[in-house]
C-alpha cells in the first residue's frame, strides 16, 4: 500500500515538476500511439464498411481473419516488424529499426484489426431500413453507404476509443521493434518496464499514473468531438 | 397519356417460394392507387419492384416509358423521380431541418436552395415549429408527417405510402390521409398507397389492385371493389371473413 501511495505522491511530483525526461516520454507516446491510430483509422474504417457492405470474394474469411487479429499478442505483432524492418528482411534497407517509425508500424498492426473489424460489425448492425432510407430519397449507392456510416459512428468511434485502449498502454511490440532507447525510442510504457527493473516502483507507478491520465484525456476528448452521437445515447431506461 | 409504370409477367422468388407473379399492371399518372391483400400476399414486394428497390426475377419493368436494365445511372435517374414513406419512416440522425433537406444535398442541391424548399415542404404540413427538433424525438404522427415533407420536399412525380398510417393515432391517420389527397391533387404526384386498411383504400384511391398469394386477382376503382367484388377470396378478404 506505502509503494502505491508514494507512487501517486512521486506521479504528481513529475506531473509538477514537469521533468524533461517525462515529458520526452509523453510526448514520443503520444506521438507513436496517435500516429499509429490515425493512420489505422484512415485505412481501417473504410475497410472495415466495405467489408460490410460490399459483396467481396471471400468476404466471411476476410471477415475471421479480421476477427483473429484483433487479439494478436503484441509481442506477435513487434517480431513480425521486426523481421520485416531487420538489416535482412525485406525492408530493411530503410534502417527503420528501433525508431519512433518501426514503433508506428508495429502499432498499426495491432489497431488495424481492431478498427477494421469493429467498424464492419458496427455497420452490418444497421438495419436494412437506413438503406432503404437513403435511397429511395435519391442517394446514390455511395451516399447510401456513407449515410449508413455516419448513422454507425457511435460504433466507429468505439472502435477508436477500443484501439487507442491497446495502444497507449502497449508494451510488447514498441519494446521489441523500438529498443526503450533513451531520448529516441522510450515511451512511457516501456519507461514504467525499466523503472520496475531498476527497482524504482514508485517512479514506476507515477509514470503509470501519467499514462492513464493520458488515455483519460484522450478518450474525452474523441467522445467530445463526436459529442452530437451521444446526445441521445442514454441507453436503456430500466425503471 | 404515358403510363408512370407498366410491368409485363412480373414474378419473383424468395427461395422455392414465388412470393409475386403478376401478369400485367399499368399505373397512369396523377392517380391515387392502392394495393390491398392479406399480410404476405406480396404487396410490398410489388411496391419495392416498382419502386426499384428489389429486383424482378422474370419478366419486364418500365417506369416513366424507360425498360429498366438495372444500369446504376438509369436506376438513380428513375428512383429521384420517386419517393417512399413507409409506416416506420426511418429519420437519420439530426435535427428534421437535416433529415427533409437530404434528398436535396444527395442532388448536389445548394445551401441556399435548400433552405427555403425545406421551409416551405414543414410549413405544408403544419411542421414549422419542428425545424430544429431532434428528428428522433418526435412523436409517431409528427414522424410521419415530417416524413411526408421529406418526401414531397423532392418534388416527386410517384410518391409510394407502406401503410402510412398504420402505427398512428386516429387523429393523426385522418391529418395524413388529407396531406395524401391535398398531394395529388395539388401538385399532381401518383400516389400507391400500400395498406391493409380498406376503409383508409376506399377513401382515397382511384384504383385498387388486390393481391391474394403473390397474384393480382382483381382490380377495380375502390366503390366497384367493395360493392361489386367479384372474386369470393376478395369478398371474404372485404367482409372479414379471412383470418390473418
Amino acid at each position: 500500500m506505502e509503494i502505491i501511495i508514494n507512487g501517486i505522491r512521486e506521479g504528481s511530483l513529475l506531473i509538477w515538476s514537469m521533468d524533461p525526461e517525462i515529458i520526452r516520454v509523453t510526448l514520443m507516446s503520444l506521438q507513436v500511439s496517435l500516429s499509429a491510430l490515425l493512420i489505422a483509422a484512415c485505412l481501417g474504417i473504410p475497410t472495415g464498411a466495405a467489408l460490410a457492405l460490399k459483396e467481396i470474394p471471400g468476404r466471411r474469411l476476410l471477415l475471421n481473419i479480421t476477427y483473429t487479429f484483433m487479439g494478436l499478442p503484441p509481442v506477435l505483432a513487434g517480431l513480425m516488424v521486426y523481421l520485416a524492418l531487420t538489416t535482412r528482411g525485406p525492408l530493411g534497407q530503410y534502417q527503420l529499426l528501433f525508431t519512433p517509425a518501426a514503433m508506428i508500424c508495429a502499432q498499426i498492426l495491432l489497431a488495424f484489426p481492431i478498427i477494421c473489424g469493429l467498424t464492419a460489425r458496427t455497420v452490418m448492425a444497421q438495419q436494412q431500413e437506413v438503406y432503404d432510407t437513403a435511397v429511395t430519397l435519391g442517394a446514390s449507392r455511395r451516399q447510401a453507404a456513407q449515410a449508413i456510416i455516419r448513422e454507425s459512428r457511435i460504433g466507429i468511434i468505439a472502435a477508436l476509443t477500443t484501439a487507442l485502449g491497446r495502444l497507449i498502454a502497449e508494451v510488447g511490440a514498441v519494446m521489441l521493434v523500438g529498443g526503450n532507447i533513451q531520448g529516441s525510442t522510450r515511451v512511457l510504457t516501456t519507461s514504467i518496464v525499466l523503472e520496475t527493473r531498476m527497482g524504482n516502483d514508485s517512479r514506476a507507478i507515477g509514470i503509470g499514473i501519467i499514462l492513464l491520465t493520458i488515455a483519460f484525456s484522450i478518450i474525452v476528448f474523441i467522445n467530445l468531438l463526436e459529442k452530437r452521437s451521444f446526445k441521445n445515447d442514454a441507453g436503456i431506461q430500466i425503471t | 397519356m404515358m403510363p408512370v409504370f407498366k410491368l409485363h409477367n412480373i414474378s419473383k422468388r424468395y427461395g422455392q417460394r414465388e412470393v409475386l407473379h403478376i401478369d400485367k399492371l399499368a399505373i397512369a399518372e396523377r392517380k391515387i392507387y392502392s394495393i390491398l391483400g392479406p399480410n404476405g400476399s406480396g404487396k410490398t414486394t410489388l411496391m419495392r419492384i416498382m419502386a426499384l428497390l428489389t429486383r424482378n426475377d422474370t419478366g419486364t419493368v418500365q417506369v416513366l416509358g424507360e425498360d429498366i436494365h438495372w444500369g446504376k445511372e438509369q436506376v438513380l435517374n428513375l428512383r429521384r423521380k420517386m419517393t417512399m414513406v413507409t409506416q416506420t419512416s426511418f429519420m437519420f440522425e439530426g435535427s428534421v431541418y437535416s433529415n427533409v433537406a437530404y434528398g436535396l444535398k444527395v442532388r448536389g442541391k445548394k445551401e441556399k436552395e435548400i433552405r427555403p424548399a425545406v421551409e416551405k415542404s414543414l410549413h405544408l404540413f403544419g411542421m414549422s415549429a419542428f425545424i430544429g427538433a431532434d428528428a428522433r424525438h418526435l412523436s409517431g404522427g409528427e414522424r410521419q408527417k415530417v416524413a411526408i415533407a421529406r418526401a414531397l420536399a423532392l418534388e416527386p412525380r410517384v410518391l409510394f405510402l407502406d401503410e402510412p398510417t398504420a402505427n398512428i393515432d386516429p387523429r393523426s391517420a385522418v391529418e395524413i390521409e388529407r396531406y395524401v389527397q391535398f398531394i395529388n391533387r395539388e401538385f399532381g404526384t401518383t400516389i400507391i398507397l400500400v395498406t391493409h386498411n380498406l376503409f383508409q383504400a376506399r377513401r382515397l384511391a382511384d384504383e385498387v389492385f388486390f393481391l391474394w398469394d403473390g397474384k393480382m386477382i382483381e382490380k377495380g376503382s375502390g366503390q366497384k371493389l367493395f360493392e361489386q367484388a367479384e372474386d369470393q377470396r376478395t369478398r371474404s378478404f372485404l367482409t372479414g371473413e379471412t383470418v390473418f
